[in-house]
């Protein structure tokens, strides 16, 4: 990566005396693909807003290259948005929608015309210039609104939620496009989504918010396989949670057994968070198994089975491709690699049991630590 | 379920039949015809006699309808960017007037505007007309208000604000405010973003609201009676007169109404053929 770009320091928003960013500090490099992540109220719209330049923030700092920017308005930053229902013209036709920038740039009329025509076939709009807005479907005024944004050639794109109004076929075609289209540009996106696939897909970075604060910033592949506390876990892809303790460097107690683990830095004995991934985990025969459980609940997914075990009164989730019948008692195996250990947090207990699941079992309240009654509770 | 559904309809199309279409056929029948039943054109040709009148009628419906237009856009506008609270609060004082009786809100104008009125009373006791007199070396004992062009005008532009603002308010408090944040964003300004996407995305309510203020403006007559004095005959005094007053002959007040309403019919044709090419020219 470059040089950094923008720098937000010691961020604060307050609405009505509500705190919806929490002393956000982060920075974002030149030409990154950067997404803000996180469920609805997590304050990644009003982050990307003050970026933007259309709310100023309570305390705190915005920098762009080097110089603060608090207090300059959204139409002299070198930043430009695609909103998130894309707010295009209605009273004008793509042409001039995309050229709407240039126009009040006073851009002669023939380097408009060359830049829009440019533009619209790198987000492969050509020959749309005269349809009207109202005449297009949603993937293409998606598409307009991406050109309209980077005509004006700036530094940095904003993106809020930009592909939530449009269908799963075209939302992955259109991550694809997005990707390419950053990487032709070679600028800086700022995306934000509530969607974790589009932002493991697409980011060279990305920022796990909740509650106004950031709980973790990597690589989507850091993220995934090192999330810092049980709600980046469970956020991001499915996770089983389960309390632990550390007895030592690469030994993890659970249930009353030792596992390998790979994990270590931890005080002895240190009650922890353990994750384990739905498909980190090897389903065996019940001899050979470190755990054994009883199957409650079968999906069929297309490409694999999300089976539902009940592993003494806390259920997994586990992704295989071998079908097991409801009611069978199976054995599980997970490689040392395979669990991933977390100091406990605000967020431990909250997630990763998939008691939920299926409620039609009601067994939770009759769970008991003794696997023999786990076994009486089957035959219900 | 069509026809079951067109059933509700008869109600309104027999209402409509009898009280719009009948009556626009008699009028036309009556612009046809001399007093005898016989059929004629001499009505339409008596009618040059009365072009000053059209020429006045159609003038000053055009300035009342100005006028309103540059109050009523400025309002508008200001008051859609106000709270809820207030824009509500506005609302019902803009509409107060309307809940009282036409003609008893134009005779309060009468006695505001009269020569010992209101404002001339106001004048004489702050010194205003003897000022006046001063520098200009007249003798006035009042300012003459009433009985005037202006003060038709005036009536016109009170009694028919509310319908030019309430279109264009309408329109305006519509606006995705979400479009104006692009505009911004893409390096718009305030006056540009209201000159780029403001006001040609409010253009709809103008024009509605332009119809509905010329439209009664046009063919109003109580008001020029009142504040006119008579001296500011109008289309719809002409017309009444036809009717009611001492030159009867409803065939030239039915051949008058004809004309006007095709005058008017033109002019909105015109008028919203421009507000298309308007719309077009900004596209293009």
């Amino acid at each position: 990566m470059s040089k950094e770009l923008i720098r937000l320091r010691n961020l604060c928003m307050a609405f009505d005396d509500e705190l919806v960013l929490d002393n956000i500090n982060l920075y974002i490099n030149d030409s990154e693909f950067l997404t803000l992540l996180g469920p609805s109220g997590c304050g990644k719209t009003t982050t990307l807003r003050i970026i933007g330049g259309f709310t100023t923030p309570t305390s705190g700092d915005v920098t762009f290259d080097g110089v603060r920017i608090n207090d300059v308005p959204p139409h002299k930053r070198q930043i430009n948005t695609v909103f998130q229902k894309y707010a295009l013209f209605p009273h004008l036709d793509v042409f001039e929608n995309v050229a709407f920038g240039l126009r009040i740039a006073k851009v002669p009329q023939d380097e408009v015309e060359q830049r829009v025509t440019e533009m619209l076939e790198v987000v492969s709009l050509k020959g749309f210039e005269q349809r009207r807005i109202d005449q297009l479907s949603g993937g293409q005024q998606q598409r307009v609104a991406i050109a309209r944004a980077l005509v004006n050639r700036p530094k940095v794109l904003l993106l809020d939620e930009p592909l939530g109004a449009l269908d799963l076929r075209l939302r992955k075609d259109m991550q694809n496009e997005l990707k390419r289209i950053q990487q032709q540009m070679g600028i800086t996106f700022i995306y934000v989504t509530h969607d974790q696939e589009e932002a493991l897909t697409m980011s060279d970075t990305v920022v796990v918010m909740d509650k106004g604060r950031i709980q973790q910033i990597g690589t989507p592949e850091d993220i995934y396989n090192e999330p810092k506390n049980a709600f980046v876990a469970d956020f991001i892809g499915e996770s089983n949670i389960l309390n632990g303790t550390m007895v030592r460097d690469n030994v993890v107690k659970m249930y009353g057994k030792e596992f390998p683990c790979v994990d270590g830095g931890f005080a002895e004995n240190e009650p922890v968070d353990v994750v384990i991934r739905p498909e980190d985990i090897d389903i065996v025969p019940m001899e050979q198994g470190q755990l054994v459980g009883t199957v409650t609940n079968v999906t069929f997914k297309g490409m694999q089975y999300d089976i539902i075990v009940d592993f003494r009164g806390f259920k997994w989730l586990i992704q295989t491709t071998d079908h097991s019948p409801v009611g069978a008692r199976i054995g599980v195996k997970i490689d040392p690699d395979g669990f991933h250990i977390m100091k406990k947090s605000e967020y431990s207990g909250m997630f990763g049991d998939y008691s939920s699941y299926s409620e039609e079992y009601e067994e939770l309240a009759d769970a008991s630590a003794e696997l023999e009654e786990e076994e009486s509770e089957d035959e219900e | 379920m069509k026809n079951k559904l067109s059933r509700f309809a008869v109600p309104y199309v027999v209402w409509m039949a009898i009280f719009v279409v009948a009556p626009i056929l008699i009028m036309v029948l009556y612009a046809f015809s001399n007093g005898e039943g016989g059929a004629t054109l001499s009505n339409f040709v008596q009618m040059g006699d009365y072009a000053a009148v059209f020429g006045r009628s159609f003038k000053l419906a055009l300035i009342a309808t100005a006028i309103c237009l540059l109050i009523g856009y400025p309002v508008s506008y200001y008051l859609s960017r106000e709270g809820a609270s207030f824009q509500r609060t506005a609302m019902v004082l803009i509409m107060l007037p309307m809940w009282m009786n036409f003609l008893l809100r134009t005779y309060s104008w009468m006695t505001i505007l009269e020569n010992n009125g209101l404002l001339n009373q106001l004048f004489q006791k702050i010194g205003l007309i003897a000022l006046y007199n001063q520098l200009t070396g007249s003798n006035l004992e009042y300012f003459s208000m009433i009985n005037t062009q202006g003060a038709v005008v005036l009536g016109m532009v009170y009694n028919y604000l509310p319908f030019m603002i309430l279109p264009i308010y309408s329109v305006i408090v519509k606006l995705d405010y979400s479009l104006l944040e692009a505009a911004r964003d893409l390096g718009a300004n305030n006056v540009t973003v209201f000159r780029k996407v403001i006001l040609p995305l409010s253009l709809p309510g103008v024009l509605s609201g332009i119809t509905m203020v010329f439209v009664p403006s046009v063919s109003t007559f109580a008001i020029s009676r009142m504040l006119g004095g008579g001296t500011e005959l109008l289309l719809g005094d002409l017309i009444e007169r036809q009717f009611l007053g001492g030159a009867y002959n409803p065939q030239l007040g039915a051949a008058i109404s004809l004309v006007m309403m095709i005058i008017v019919v033109i002019c909105m044709l015109v008028m919203n053929r421009f507000g298309e090419g308007e719309e077009q020219a900004v596209m293009l």
